[in-house]
């Protein structure tokens, strides 16, 4: 058996279209949390190297990462890709197909929601409470907000896709 | 869930992060038999060791909201909400021992009702003071303060204003990251108390413990929440609050333990312990005074800075002179 | 309903969802929150999955996944990883399973990288699988290699789990370091022998190629000049000190980025693929770890976990049929808990048995960290598989656990090898000292 030519590399991997509206928003500010984030941290290490220390990097690290998380999540969720056990699914009839797909999707919805109400309610109780990183003084709220936005968010894909199924 | 026959035990639960052989979690191990004890057997407390069941960070916000009864607390970590209670952390230089930072706290409790304010919805159990800090190195001790100079030092956030004006290098790393980034000399040392020279493992990669003192703070490090303090019967809820001595106790004596093992395994390994020379202590002590001034004066949201460095440092004094002041309470 | 009975009803429930294709995430984060409310209050259960959702997306140390994930990304987008696998197939793809093995030692490479199974797993997922299958790799050989050879990572240092394991039980972390090598480098072996046998006995397997001669391979090797240049500048600027394990995820993605602009491959659409196809990966691994930290929390606050560990030491065993139990113990526990929620909540329970039994808490913390991570591969409840599920979308799950069964043998066999001769972790250290 011979290799594949050369060529043939990469086409497997259909390139998707990049997604649009309020996803397409998570995909470019996830982005750019990830490229501040891995700046900051590669900076840090020159910094510290060629003496000029940035203090605080770890905390502008920790606060692009925290975005970067929260559109990932919607990010996988836009794109269904999360980890499902097909087994069972695939063999049952087309009929209780139609109900466990939909259900299984208000399900993820619910989870996410969960999440969403979770950190919310942290928020909620923490809005008086000036929460901001030691050394840079980076506020928390809005970062909370931002997340909890983003786990709605993911929530609403979750049962636009069980609406498309059902 | 049915209701308990009349004479089963009032159950509490009670979490902590930290594993079941810790000092810490021996103390409150202590604290545990003594209640129960004390009870007759009519109050019963479920541990949770290390499950995850209270955060490092959000135990706050968990124990507010009914995830466990009693909880760890370390409002000292919190990024909000708690700024009196980590302002006068700083506060303390000249303590010499976990009684003086204890019996402060009590002193600053009793003349700033936002302290108490800070924990709303929660009575504090125990207030911690720790083991004096001094600086880890690998390679060179530190006899005096011009040793700092240049030195990568991983610190306490509330320290990095200090160490820099030491002409150090301060960084903040995760715990966790610290040992390899010693053994790999990422860094040149850490600023911590002598228990973690073993628990941490800092010993192992380092060659120097250099006991320049760096003064310690307490805080409120257990509590339980009002909730299920006020769902108690009155004799409990007394018995409870009158255990928050043993509790103190149980810690400070597992700290000096800790201390101890931490000093002895570092020996055995061929660490060397600097004594510093008494002029560097005496001006890194004038340093920390004046960095406790300095945010005092610039202390924000509306906190009486310098009202609560003046109560501190006349709590000191006084314990110094041999006047223990009623506010600094039962000496551990 | 007691506690403990909630605990038992809620596995059942979780592996019914888990059959009806409900998503994993949400069903272990579902069921644990239910059985969390029932234990506390909806109140409580809401705020624990809450720090639960957001510490996993804001800690720092979980937070260099994505970028790990961005760098295998990059090196995608570079040919990197065609052409290394392109150069494995030319040195080792007229041997049986020779790309299989090239994984695995990918694995081994990125493992003294990272501290973490789950980014060993997904990181060289994320560049082997693809070119494995271009290659006529059958998708069980390709992704169960993958899924085993990621629990390498945890025992190459720096491993996280060693850490911990040592600050728990108080062992000197370099000792554990030591001892570790020896092990993982058997571990290793016993892949590859996996591999080698499987590829003999079914040949479809792992398609072999004809054997190239030495100037062309020479060539492939000079096209992976420049990766090699990047992984010796990341694995020795950690040996050195340059940058700690979690900053060398960001120092990795910057080269790989240099890597792409070498050649020609740092366009903007380019770029941005990478960084969306690493987001939604990344989103597909948090949303796991999200669901089994959830359910994790709740198991522990049923005390299944000490139930369980009160049998073994109520038993009475003499120290290799304790061992053996534990082994047991850990993977039952293992199947529903995430490694190091079981690690804290039986290591400071077992340890004191078995150095009361006369082992050595070393050799404990090699025999433990190992049994754990197979927990990351063996079903209901697999880390490593999901993730690779997760990367490899159209491998039906049970594939993948069906091709990690030879290597969950092997594993097995590695653990009674531990068990029956612990001068296999115990000899290299005594020999440093
Ligand atoms: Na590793
Ligand atoms: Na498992």
């Amino acid at each position: 058996m011979s290799l594949p030519p050369p060529d043939d590399f990469g086409e497997e991997r259909a390139p998707q279209p990049l997604p649009t509206g309020l996803t397409g928003v998570a995909v470019a500010l996830g982005s750019v949390a990830l490229l501040v984030a891995m700046a900051t941290d590669a900076l840090a290490v020159l910094g510290r190297h060629f003496g000029f220390p940035l203090l605080g990097a770890l905390e502008l690290v920790q606060a692009s990462v925290s975005v970067a998380g929260a559109c990932a999540i919607v990010c996988a969720s836009a794109a269904g890709a999360h980890a499902v056990i097909h087994a069972v699914l695939d063999r049952v009839s087309p009929a209780s197909r139609a109900v466990l797909a939909p259900a299984g999707q208000l399900l993820g919805a619910a989870f996410f929601l969960v999440l969403a109400v979770g950190c919310g309610w942290i928020a909620w109780d923490l809005r008086a409470a000036a929460e901001a990183t030691d050394l840079l003084g980076i506020p928390l709220a809005p970062l909370r907000l931002f997340a909890t936005f983003a786990l709605i968010f993911t929530a609403t894909l979750f049962v636009r896709t069980a609406a498309r199924r059902a | 869930s049915e209701a308990p026959a009349p004479d089963a035990p009032t159950v509490l639960r009670y979490a902590t992060p930290y594993t079941a052989g810790h000092p810490l979690s021996r103390a409150d191990q202590q604290w545990i038999a003594h209640v129960e004890r004390i009870s007759g057997g009519r109050l019963r407390i479920q541990p949770s060791w290390a499950g995850g069941l209270i955060s490092s960070e959000h135990n706050l916000v968990e124990l507010r909201h009914g995830v466990v009864d009693v909880a760890t607390i370390s409002p000292i970590y919190t990024r909000g909400g708690t700024h009196a209670i980590r302002l006068q952390a700083g506060f303390y230089g000249g303590e010499q021992s976990i009684d003086d930072q204890v019996a402060v706290y009590r002193c600053l409790q009793a003349s700033f009702p936002r302290l108490g304010q800070e924990l709303a919805g929660l009575v504090p159990m125990e207030v911690q003071g720790g083991n004096v800090l001094g600086i880890v190195t690998r390679t060179r001790p530190v006899r005096r303060l011009e040793d700092l100079r240049g030195l990568r030092l991983r610190v306490p956030g509330e320290l990095v204003p200090l160490l820099r004006r030491l002409g150090a290098d301060p960084l903040d790393m995760p715990m966790a990251d610290v040992y390899p980034a010693m053994a790999k000399g990422v860094i040149d040392g850490v600023v911590a108390p002598a228990d973690t020279l073993k628990a941490l493992h800092f010993a192992e990669v380092a060659r120097f413990y250099n006991q320049l003192r760096i003064a310690r703070g307490a805080y409120p490090a257990r509590a339980i929440s009002e909730d299920s303090l006020r769902r108690l019967p009155p004799d409990l809820e007394r018995l409870l609050l009158d255990s928050r001595i043993v509790w103190e106790r149980a810690v400070a004596s597992e700290f000096k333990q800790a201390e101890q093992v931490g000093i002895d395994y570092a020996r055995g390994l061929g660490m060397t312990f600097v004594q510093p020379d008494p002029v560097a202590q005496q001006r890194l002590d004038a340093l920390y005074l004046a960095e406790a001034a300095q945010a005092a004066a610039n202390a924000d949201h509306g906190l009486p800075g310098q009202a609560m460095l003046r109560v501190a440092q006349d709590t000191l004094r006084r314990l110094r002179s041999g006047s223990r002041p009623p506010c600094a309470g039962p000496a551990l | 309903m007691t506690p403990e009975l909630i605990g038992a009803l809620s596995i059942a429930v979780l592996l019914a969802l888990l059959a009806l294709g409900v998503p994993i995430a949400a069903v272990l984060g579902l069921v644990g929150f239910t059985g969390l409310a029932l234990l506390t209050s909806i109140e409580a259960a809401t705020i624990k999955a809450g720090v639960v959702g957001w510490e996993t997306i804001s800690r720092y140390e979980l937070g260099v996944l994505p970028l790990f994930l961005l760098m295998a990304h990059l090196c995608f987008t570079a040919g990197a990883s065609r052409d290394f696998f392109d150069a494995a197939a030319k040195l080792l793809g007229h041997r049986r399973g020779g790309l299989a093995t090239a994984s695995i030692a990918g694995c081994a490479g990125f493992g003294a990288i990272s501290g973490s199974s789950l980014a060993t797993a997904a990181t060289v997922g994320l560049v082997a699988l693809p070119e494995m299958r271009k290659r006529g790799y059958a998708p069980s050989l390709s992704t169960g290699s993958i899924a085993a050879g990621g629990t390498l990572g945890s025992l190459i240092p720096p491993s996280g789990a060693l850490i911990v394991y040592g600050m728990i039980a108080e062992q000197p972390i370099s000792k554990l370091f030591a001892a570790a090598l020896v092990p993982v480098a058997t571990q290793a072996l016993l892949y590859i022998a996996v591999i080698i046998l499987l590829c003999r006995r079914n040949p479809a397997l792992g398609p072999v190629s004809e054997r190239v001669p030495w100037r062309e391979r020479f060539a492939s090797l000079g096209r992976i000049a420049d990766i090699a240049v990047l992984i010796v500048l990341v694995i020795g600027g950690l040996t050195v000190g340059w940058f700690t394990p979690t900053e060398a995820a960001s120092i990795g993605s910057v080269l790989a980025m240099l890597l792409c602009a070498r050649r020609g491959k740092l366009t903007i659409p380019a770029l941005r693929r990478a960084l969306a196809e690493t987001l939604r990966t990344a989103g597909v691994i948090y949303a796991i770890i999200i669901g089994a930290i959830v359910f994790s929390v709740f198991l522990g606050a049923t005390g299944l976990a000490s139930h369980l560990t009160a049998l073994v030491i109520d038993a009475n065993l003499d120290a290799k049929a304790a061992a053996a139990v534990i082994v047991v113990v850990l993977l039952l526990l293992g199947s529903v808990l995430d490694g190091m929620a079981l690690m804290l909540l039986t290591v400071p329970i077992f340890l004191p048995m078995m150095v009361g039994l006369g082992m050595s808490p070393i050799w404990f913390g090699i025999f433990v960290v190992r049994t754990i991570e197979l927990g990351l591969v063996h079903p209901p409840l697999g880390m490593n598989v999901y993730i690779i599920q997760g990367i490899a979308k159209d491998v039906p799950l049970g594939t993948i656990f069906r091709g990690v069964l030879p290597f969950l043998a092997a594993d097995m066999l590695h653990i009674a090898l531990l068990i029956l001769v612990p001068a296999t972790a115990l000899w290299l250290p005594g020999v440093l000292a």
